[in-house]
């Protein structure tokens, strides 16, 4: 049994972590090893004294022409990523702001019908992209958004909202209600009372939400392919448009951009990891 | 403290996210409902009044029934290769030992990441000519298939892709369900005398389930709307890969046309809504029997 479970592990674990490895090799190969028919892997300084050995010669110009702006775009990969972390960033504070706001409210606040409000907020979630796309579209023409930052934060906001609201209010229904009804006590308004005393215990919570946001934001593909195909393209929608290049694929970029792409995920993973799980279930499973 | 005060107080708080929400969700459902019984066109104005002619189509389109299909099996298949094999890996993480957190967080890094770059980037991986899965392949003298551009394997491997990134996700649930699970429950089973497989079918799969359910529900309703994967692997236009979600893509954006690609996204809609309620549901009901 004891054998079987650490095969479990090594196989599981090796399963998700190889592809990320080799990603982080791919980044160092020029493009002639990366797409040399036979295996290597193995990263050597100098160039390799048998060419059918599984060596490679390390190399950082995947990293240097990161500024190359290829076949089929119309940036560089360091330019896609300022739109993403401009997107990113702009979304998640909104999204956090208004969904604590919102939560606040409902958890704190009598709302009527409570219950199917919070279910129309969670059922917004499940809506796939390409089903609301058009008539954003032909609004954000009207608007002039399309292919700006400010359209996609906005749409991302708004994605999110449903993920930071129940979050939140899954945080804030654990903060005893104690402390605010001392507050009132003391002679603090409502408003003070959630303001000063329920939203700084609420610190942790917010930060999580915060998080989760933004990494929905970042590694969301379908609304920023459809409406900033033009203008204000993030990575994902820049990489997946790479595909089918007729100058055939630049491997090494691709990895070394994904890596640096993937990195900051891999970061926050790291330090939201006590809170994953209800940051993947919308708050409704507690670790 | 005034009711008056805590009334305009609640209406603050909650009324800017609804509204988006509203205006962002409702409003473009219904704009599709009526653009999907018209002839509009991703360019130029002047959409006329079709009628159902546009769900007539849907409904007699061969492409429309594949790609049906085909989701419906991707997410039989995604949704239930990830259970097993993620309940297989938080079965083995469920004793402590040391490094538990580092392994645990490792293996979940998949889930986290963004389907479109991984699904590119997996084009490398598993390209048949010179992808580190067919060298090591070669290596092991065994066969080296096309992985993506097979007419007969591409699904699979998309599929692949999926099962990597949202093994984790499976893996990450069953284990909080795992460890819920009172000790002495399993202490009682061994003063009885229960066998392992005794145990595991009548106390952990039992007593895992609601939340496993959870996990499906979740991973259904996403998995219906797989569109990233594809993209980055195959294309919208792949007679072999071709999603619901995908196949939406093509009509609306190649093809520029608005009506059918409405009507699509409308009986897509259906199905949606019909899961997101089953969730809403199995949730209300999980979390009245958690307070009772």
């Amino acid at each position: 049994m004891r054998l079987v479970r650490w095969l479990v592990l090594v196989a599981g674990l090796s399963f998700a972590a190889l592809p990320l490895l080799w990603m982080g090799l791919s980044s160092l190969k020029s493009r002639e090893d990366a797409i040399r028919p036979h295996l290597n892997f193995v990263p050597a300084l100098g160039a390799p004294a048998d060419p059918h050995s599984f060596e490679f010669e390390a190399t950082g110009t995947a990293y240097a022409h990161l500024s190359e702006v290829h076949a089929g775009a119309q940036a560089s990969f360091w330019s896609h990523l300022w739109s993403s972390v401009v997107i990113g960033v702009l979304s998640t504070l909104a999204s956090v702001a208004l969904g604590t706001a919102c939560a606040l409210g409902f958890s704190r606040l009598e709302i009527r019908a409570a219950k199917d409000w919070l279910f129309f907020v969670l059922s917004t979630r499940f809506m796939p992209p390409l089903a609301v796309v058009v008539p954003v579209l032909l609004m954000y023409r009207t608007l002039d958004l399309q292919g700006t930052h400010l359209g996609l934060a906005l749409l991302y906001t708004v994605f999110n909202l449903s993920l930071a609201t129940w979050l939140m209010k899954g945080f804030l229904d654990e903060i005893p209600r104690a402390y605010e009804e001392a507050a009132l006590v003391d002679g603090y308004t409502r408003a003070q009372a959630l303001w000063r005393v329920v939203l700084p215990e609420a610190r942790t919570g917010i930060a999580v939400t915060a998080v989760f946001c933004l990494i929905s934001a970042w590694n969301e593909y379908g609304f920023a392919m459809t409406l900033n195909s033009s203008g204000a393209v993030t990575v994902p929608a820049y990489f997946a448009g790479l595909q089918g290049n007729i100058e055939g694929m630049p491997w090494p970029q691709i990895a070394a951009g994904a890596l640096l792409f993937v990195a900051p995920i891999v970061v926050f993973t790291w330090l939201a990891r006590a809170h994953l799980l209800r940051g993947i279930t919308f708050g409704t499973v507690k670790q | 403290m005034t009711y008056r005060n805590e009334r305009g107080l609640t209406w603050g708080l909650v009324t800017p996210a609804l509204l988006l929400l509203v205006l962002f969700n409702v409003f473009p459902l219904l704009y599709n409902l009526a653009l999907s019984f018209t002839n509009a066109e991703l360019v130029g104005d002047g959409a006329r009044f079709v009628g159902g002619a546009n769900y007539a189509r849907v409904f007699s389109d061969p492409l429309y029934s594949g790609a049906l299909r085909r989701t419906a099996l991707f997410v039989c298949c995604a949704v239930g290769l990830e259970l097993v094999l993620g309940f297989a890996f938080a079965l083995a993480l469920k004793r402590e030992f040391r490094g538990k957190a580092l392994v645990l967080t490792l293996a979940l890094v998949p889930m986290m990441l963004s389907p479109a770059v991984m699904g590119l980037y997996w084009g490398l991986i598993l390209n048949g000519n010179y992808g580190v899965l067919n060298q090591v392949l070669g290596e092991l003298g065994l066969a080296q298939p096309q992985w993506l551009t097979d007419r007969g394997l591409k699904f699979w491997s998309i599929l692949l892709i999926d099962v990597w990134m949202w093994t984790p996700f499976m893996a990450l649930v069953s284990l909080a369900g795992l460890q819920s699970i009172p000790p002495h429950i399993y202490e009682a089973a061994e003063i009885d005398r229960a066998g392992a497989w005794t145990v595991f079918r009548r106390i952990t799969l039992p007593l895992v389930a609601p939340l496993l359910g959870l996990a499906v529900l979740l991973r259904a309703t996403d998995a219906l709307k797989q569109f990233d994967l594809v993209m980055a692997t195959t294309g919208p236009n792949d007679g072999a890969t071709q999603t619901l979600s995908t196949l939406l893509y093509q009509v609306v954006f190649r093809d520029g046309k608005v009506g059918l690609g409405s009507a699509y996204a409308c009986v897509v809609l259906v199905v949606v809504i019909a899961l997101a309620t089953v969730f809403t549901r199995y949730l209300d009901r999980l979390k009245g029997a958690e307070a009772r």
